[in-house]
């Protein structure tokens, strides 16, 4: 009998800490969302979701949804895509590698609002360092203004949203391909696999647990990422870059409706928690069977 | 245990975690904008300064940059963590009054010390009748024109008018060699200000005289149109939408734009950042009828009404008021006197870059007091970037965008 409270009990001190930081917010979120909310959080009367209503209303909160989704995918499947053959890289042996790693790790050390408001002096248009070096060499004859429209705007902010998002996926992939152990690769080289063949026959198969939870952490991640797009284009020019998250910004301290932004926010919560749910459970009935 | 007791227990706890975070007794804490570099030192030589002269009350300032300082008051307050007193954009007041959480100095003030202000200044601080805060900043705009680029295009005088502007802005981009006429700000903080300078010249207001948005008038329509061939036409920096306030003012330094509108702190930035620069300060352009307008902006520092400490937050507020403080803090951030007597000293009545600024403020119009403006702004802003951006047509981006102020002002 006391064995099976046993673990419960364990485990109720963490789970008073977790309502306190989880489940805390997440209730007051939906209070504030749910009623007439002043400028400075005093909660009025119950308003029957008109915050919610407000922004299904709003074409600005349907293409920031519409662009979050865009900046998600890009953002990490990009990063999945690169961090693979750089992990691949990195695992092998060859000279130098303890520098090569510092320098794929390094974006990471540095904070990401400092590595945004570098990226803004790169990108601007007349006096930043990215239109000269193209001047410099040759490829372009006049200065492209980044930041002015989200044609280019966005697109390098989904650049910058991977460089900055390799680092720790590459890190994950690292862990995974030294768990692979040395000999199924020389079994099959014995057997006459191709590189390729190897790849897809044991280097993915094996790095799928951790391909998953790459993927899991990094769309939590990226999904909520603030600074990039904030520091850059604040979600501008006329909203055309703005994601869920700076929308919420904007809308809670920019103009003061604390109960829309509120209502941005579980929104943001309920999306993020469906996709991990539905992303776990595939994932893991795939590694069942 | 029913939902509504853990939720006051909770609270219970919360508050008691504020409670904690109370100041005490004799102690005044200041939320101030960090404005500069030179905010911080300011301030702090203002504790010791004041500490000295009153012993037994400590003051803590918390300097704040400005682009976060509505989100941490707004985070303050609903948490009941507030300051004692905090600078405020003047604009955001009404807020602050109408949710309950200025208190009134009427009681505090005694007609010598209202007496110290100069009235334009002070009375965007008054509401209803009440005086809720004190201006601490104040700031215009006008024209900044480059002089070396003036006299290679053989331009002798800055222009009186937008025509004579977009004159002046053809000869310069002849010049060639990366210069441009005009800096456009289309980006960020103000953006819809800059807008507002040639609206005002249209003689079109942000509020028409029933309380609706002005952007729906023919005024306003000229004004985007203006602004849209100026960009159309190469007379202003390329991507104006990538250029906010700071980005137009670096360019206006290094000798690429020939004019642009901005504050009076350009002059103190000019001194320390580019000496050589040969620039002059002039009236905003006027329009057709002779219409003009300048942006006046006032921060208030204002007293909050959970103050436990109002008497000793008076005595450090009446102490940043006296003439020599005030004229410490202008002098060093560049902004205007609020101080009559402060206004007579030789650093304002010699100084030719201010005499402009001074001269344009009985054509100063400060943001409306209303309720929503935030938004309004944003609205507003928006639409001139799409036009800007050539994303949508001025009259339509206009009629969309006075429809959508409007119905925020009717709330």
């Amino acid at each position: 009998m006391q064995n099976r409270f046993l673990p419960y009990l364990l485990t109720l001190p963490s789970l008073f800490l977790a309502a306190v930081v989880i489940f805390w917010p997440v209730w007051d979120l939906v209070q504030i969302s749910t009623h007439e909310v002043s400028r400075f959080g005093q909660l009025r009367e119950f308003n029957d979701f008109a915050n919610f209503a407000a922004l299904a209303a709003d074409p600005d909160f349907m293409a920031a949804l519409w662009r979050t989704g865009q900046w998600t995918v890009l953002v990490v499947g990009g990063a999945l895509l690169l961090s693979i053959p750089v992990a691949m890289i990195l695992n092998t042996d060859f000279y130098g590698r303890g520098v090569a790693r510092v320098i794929i790790m390094l974006p990471w050390a540095v904070s990401l609002t400092m590595t945004a408001v570098v990226w803004r002096w790169a990108l601007s248009g007349e006096s930043g360092m990215l239109n000269s070096a193209l001047i410099g060499l040759g490829l372009i004859d006049h200065n492209i203004q980044w930041l002015a429209s989200a044609e280019t705007a966005f697109p390098m902010q989904v650049l910058i949203g991977i460089l900055v998002t390799v680092p720790f996926t590459t890190t994950i992939f690292l862990g995974g391909l030294s768990s692979i152990p040395d000999d199924l690769y020389e079994a099959a080289a014995l057997e006459g696999a191709t590189s390729l063949q190897q790849f897809r026959e044991i280097t993915f198969p094996l790095l799928k647990p951790f391909i998953n939870i790459a993927i899991v952490l990094n769309t939590i991640y990226v999904f909520n990422s603030f600074p990039i797009i904030w520091v850059m284009t604040q979600g501008g020019p006329a909203n055309s870059t703005d994601i869920l998250v700076t929308h919420l910004y904007k809308l809670a301290f920019r103009i003061g409706k604390l109960g829309e932004a509120s209502a941005v926010s579980l929104v943001m919560f309920a999306i993020l928690l469906v996709f991990t749910m539905i992303y776990v459970r595939l994932a893991m009935r795939e590694q069942r069977g | 245990m029913s939902l509504a007791k853990w939720t006051v227990g909770l609270m219970a706890g919360m508050s008691m975690l504020a409670f904690a975070a109370q100041a005490n007794a004799g102690e005044v804490r200041v939320t101030v904008a960090e404005y500069s570099a030179k905010t911080g030192p300011y301030f702090d030589s203002v504790k010791k300064e004041f500490e000295a002269a009153n012993p037994g009350i400590t003051v803590k300032f918390e300097v704040v940059p400005w682009d976060v300082l509505l989100q941490k008051l707004t985070t303050d307050i609903t948490a009941g963590t507030n300051a004692d007193l905090s600078i405020i954009g003047t604009r955001w007041l009404i807020d602050f009054v109408q949710q309950d959480v200025a208190e009134p100095l009427d009681s505090y003030i005694k007609p010598d010390f209202k007496g110290r202000f100069i009235d334009t200044f002070l009375s965007p601080s008054i509401m209803d009748g009440k005086t809720y805060g004190l201006p601490i900043a104040a700031s215009a705009r006008a024209l900044y024109y480059n002089r070396e680029l003036f006299e290679k295009a053989g331009i002798a005088n800055p222009p009186a008018t937008w025509t004579e502007l977009q004159e002046d802005a053809r000869k310069i981009k002849a010049l060639g060699s990366g210069t441009f006429g005009f800096g456009l700000q289309g980006k960020e903080i103000e953006t819809d200000v800059y807008y507002y300078y040639a609206m005002w010249s249209q003689g079109t207001e942000i509020l028409n005289k029933d309380g609706t948005s002005g952007l729906g008038t023919p005024g306003a329509l000229e004004a985007a149109k203006l602004y849209k061939s100026m960009i159309d036409e190469g007379l202003t920096e390329p991507g104006v939408t990538s250029n906010n306030r700071e980005d137009v003012q670096n360019l206006f330094k290094q000798g690429k734009v020939g004019m642009m509108i901005t504050a009076p702190f350009l002059s103190n930035q000019i001194k320390d950042e580019a000496p050589k620069l040969k620039y002059g300060v002039a009236a905003i352009p006027a329009g057709p009828t002779g219409a003009r307008g300048t942006y006046g902006v006032t921060d208030s520092i204002i007293m909050f009404k959970n103050s436990k400490n109002k008497d000793e937050a008076w005595k450090l507020l009446n102490f940043l008021f006296t003439t020599e403080q005030r004229a410490k803090f202008t002098q060093g951030e560049g902004f205007l006197p609020v101080n009559k007597e402060e206004a007579k000293m030789d650093y304002y009545v010699n100084n030719a870059d201010l005499a402009a600024f001074t001269a344009l403020l009985p054509d100063a119009r400060f943001a409306p007091i209303i309720p929503g403006w935030e938004e309004v702004a944003q609205i507003t802003s928006d639409a001139m970037q799409k036009i800007y951006l050539g994303s949508a047509e001025p009259e339509a981006a206009l009629k969309d965008a006075a429809a959508k102020a409007n119905a925020v002002l009717k709330k």
